[in-house]
């Protein structure tokens, strides 16, 4: 009967308005987690932290890995897979870099006597914390979605017409950089 | 449909792992309704404990056992049970169980789709559901026992392990639990959106969706904006519980020992909670208010009265609900200025509130009424959305909610306007496509026994709260008979206690009707309330893909109901015409 192939058109239909909403979600949480953080701050004992400079090289980092993404997909499109692999692998390096980064800003903070938890620590410092493991929480699951991406452009599975799982991953992964941007900016202008 | 293939496995993936949104929809019932039925009766415990202080009940000795020692509740047990009721009634029987129904169930069916946008999340869904139903009934046998502080939980006594009995292993599941819950309701809002917004059948243009639809589509959009609020307050107070950090806490001492927080507000936690609670009070309602502009449309035989005014007042309570949280927090010192916007904003849901309830009684009025049970609490819902909407806008009003906040005006008040409205749509629904569900009637006169009984009760219950309130007496009090202003009110406790019990005998009618015509209730013809929507056009028996063949075009609005051609006569010959009648010559769409 005509019912076999459906689910194979709901997926091509839903597939990016998932992405989205799943994405609204998540502007919610951090939304609700950095007005937190103003709200606490209008409580009085909210203390100055200073920026790792760590931080602003996992601005660039990521930004960069959008772009190579970006082009990845260009190259899909075009029908060029072998630089569209290099691309990617090229995104995954740069994922990999900008945790690194950030391993060393908490480095940094923590050398300087800003502590995620205990008796030492406050809100701020928490919060500096809490936002950015969060962020790479996050970013763990387009860490996934990229090698996913990645073996299946080995297998030769898109081609110049099908290409969504790259174009899903690739909303996500800018969400991410976006996101990450923001929080930067959010340190930058309201914690420190 | 796939070829049918008999196996061990078929039991396994039609009932348990079913990813057919017919059935994760009787999943989502069943488990609610327990889950409710378990919330229903605690209350009824400690019913017992207001109306009749201190006295002894065996059989709830029998029932509970150590619990109520010589048959009386002892204090924390009865602060343990409040919290569970409340959690239990707001989120598992009236956001899961009662969107997690009528949104699986009526949106593939109504918009025309084979199902949801993925079976996967809503099977995962419904499983998230269940697990945390599992933990949160769980927490109330481990050690200090449930949760105790209120299902609100503010901080510190949830934040605190050692503040009270139930803050310690409780509380822990409790947050566990609401996390998994969480999950699961952001994985079936976003199906809903998009199911909603991508899969409607072709002619199905968004103005011609039921009204159903259009409240779940609302509902679901309330519900992945503020869960995850709810959620990061959650992650919040797990850290400060378990991690030692200082969001909500500050310059706290227990057993007169100084702890080691400072810097955080517990004034925090509020603004968080209430971001999410009050758009909460709407993904309760607004799928209860959706049923019933359906059901009184056609149950009086009527188009509903104004259609765009009805989403464009969803819309706007929607949109509305997000900026009147603080009106949950008049009493926490905020700025008296910042207290007046808040009084404004939630003064201004009065109005499309209003719009509503006239569009209901305007449909309704000189309709062809079949008071079907359906119809009865539909109409009763009506009912309580008004008595109960109005003592909202006395609590809106900064001024006059002082006065009267956490008392039982407040109970009074939430539980008529939300409880007893969401649960009546829930109840109204559940009669009106139970044929659709369990392919049988269900009884009629047991169904208006049951909303006779109900309804009497639910008032008798909750319209004397509101003098108690007003008397000062306060919520969440384990017994009001230790203080000599509050002695005349004995009688006006006894008098409501006496009505909840019966209201707990009231729903076993529902409960054996319900268990009894889905077994045994005569079978139900296709279309047995003679509806216009698509769900009546499917086939009475259930299978993965609801069509056989094309999914129905769809050429007219939903309401066509005794539509008349210039000579006065049917169109149709029926008093209804199916969406799927192409339109006649010269014959104009309706909605508009
Ligand atoms: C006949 C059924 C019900 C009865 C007799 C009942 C009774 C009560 C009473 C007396 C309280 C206040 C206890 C106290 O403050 O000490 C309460 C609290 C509450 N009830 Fe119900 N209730 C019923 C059904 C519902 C329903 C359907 C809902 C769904 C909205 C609900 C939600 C709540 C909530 C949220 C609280 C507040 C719990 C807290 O203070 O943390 N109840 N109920
Ligand atoms: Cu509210």
């Amino acid at each position: 009967m005509e019912n076999i192939n459906y689910k194979e058109e709901i997926k091509k239909k839903t597939s990016k308005p998932l992405l989205w909403i799943a994405i609204m979600s998540i502007v919610m949480f951090f939304a609700g987690l950095t007005s937190a953080v103003v709200v606490s701050q209008g409580g009085g004992s909210f203390l100055d932290v200073p920026m790792p400079t760590a931080f602003t090289i996992s601005t660039f980092v990521i930004i960069a890995s959008s772009l190579s993404f970006h082009y990845g997909l260009i190259s899909i499109k075009k029908g060029k897979f072998g630089i569209a692999k290099l691309c990617v692998l090229v995104t995954l390096i740069l994922s990999f870099v900008f945790i690194a980064s950030q391993w060393m800003g908490w480095t940094y903070l923590y050398e300087n006597g800003i502590f995620a938890v205990g008796s030492a620590s406050t809100s701020s410092s928490s919060f500096l914390y809490l936002l950015t493991a969060l962020h790479i929480a996050h970013l763990v699951g387009g860490i996934v979605s990229l090698l996913v991406v990645f073996f299946k452009l080995n297998k030769n599975k898109y081609s110049t017409e099908k290409y969504l799982g790259v174009q899903v991953s690739i909303t996500y992964w800018h969400f991410l950089g976006g996101l990450w941007v923001y929080l930067y900016l959010f340190f930058m202008y309201i914690i420190a | 449909m796939s070829a049918h293939h008999h196996n061990e496995n078929d039991f396994l993936f039609k009932y348990i792992f079913s990813t057919d949104h017919k059935m994760i929809s009787k999943q989502f019932l069943i488990t609610g309704f327990t889950m409710g039925f378990i919330g229903l009766v605690m209350s009824t415990l400690f019913r017992l404990q207001l109306g009749w202080p201190g006295e002894s009940f065996e059989i709830v000795e029998l029932l509970m056992g150590s619990w109520q020692e010589g048959g009386v509740m002892a204090p924390d047990k009865y602060l343990a049970l409040v919290t569970m009721h409340g959690t239990i009634m707001v989120f598992f029987l009236l956001t899961a169980g009662l969107s997690g129904t009528f949104s699986n169930l009526l949106i593939p069916l109504q918009i025309g789709a084979r199902d949801m946008a993925s079976g996967f999340l809503n099977m995962l869904s419904y499983w998230f559901f269940f697990v945390s139903s599992v933990i949160m009934l769980i927490s109330l046998f481990v050690e200090g026992g449930a949760a105790s502080a209120g299902w609100t939980i503010y901080p510190p006594l949830s934040a605190l392990p050692e503040a009270i009995p139930g803050s310690g292993a409780g509380m822990t599941l409790w947050l566990v639990s609401m996390a998994i819950f969480i999950v699961s309701s952001l994985l079936g809002s976003l199906n809903y959106i998009v199911t909603i917004l991508n899969l409607r059948t072709k002619g199905m243009s968004m103005t011609r969706l039921p009204l159903t639809i259009w409240a779940f589509l609302i509902t679901a959009i309330l519900g992945v904006l503020s869960f995850p609020v709810l959620l990061s307050a959650a992650l919040l107070l797990v850290m400060d519980r378990s991690f030692g950090t200082s969001f909500y806490l500050s310059d706290i001492y227990i057993g007169g020992q100084v702890l080691d927080h400072t810097g955080g507000s517990p004034i925090l936690f509020e603004h968080l909670f209430w971001f999410l609670g009050h758009p909460e009070v709407y993904i309760v309602l607004l799928p209860a208010l959706g049923i019933t502009s359906e059901i009184v449309s056609t149950m009086s035989r009527k188009p509903i009265f104004g259609y765009r005014a009805m989403i464009g007042s969803m819309m706007a309570i929607g949109f509305l609900s997000f900026i009147v949280w603080g009106h949950h927090m008049f009493l926490t010192g905020m700025n008296p200025f910042l207290g007046a916007v808040f009084t404004f904003t939630t003064l201004l849901i009065a109005i499309p509130s209003a719009v509503k309830v006239f569009n209901y009684i305007t449909t309704l009025w000189k309709g062809n009424i079949v008071f079907s049970p359906a119809a009865l609490f539909s109409v009763g819902l009506v009912s309580t959305f008004i008595t109960g909407g109005v003592t909202g806008l006395i609590l809106g009003n900064s001024a006059l909610d002082i006065n009267v906040h956490d008392t039982y005006f407040v109970i009074g008040h939430f539980h008529i306007v939300m409880g007893l409205s969401a649960i009546f749509g829930m109840f109204a629904g559940v009669y009106h496509w139970f044929p659709k569900m369990f392919g049988r009637m269900m009884n009629n006169k047991l169904g208006n026994l049951h909303f006779w009984t109900t309804i009497i009760c639910a008032y008798g219950v909750f319209f004397p709260m509101h003098f108690l309130g007003l008397a000062g007496v306060p919520r969440r009090y384990y017994t009001n008979s230790e203080f000599p202003m509050f002695d005349n009110m004995v009688d006006i406790n006894e008098f409501i206690s006496m009505f909840a019990v019966l209201a707990l005998f009231a729903q076993l009618v529902f409960m054996f009707n319900f268990i009894y015509s889905a077994f045994r209730g005569p079978r139900a013809p296709q279309n047995p309330w003679k509806g216009t929507t698509l769900e009546w056009t499917t086939p009475v028996e259930h299978f993965h893909g609801n069509w056989y063949g094309d999914i129905p075009e769809v050429h007219r609005w939903p309401y066509d109901y005794s539509k008349v051609d210039a000579n006065g006569e049917y169109v149709t010959g029926e008093d209804y015409i199916p969406q799927t009648t192409p339109l006649g010559e010269g014959e104009k769409d309706g909605g508009h």
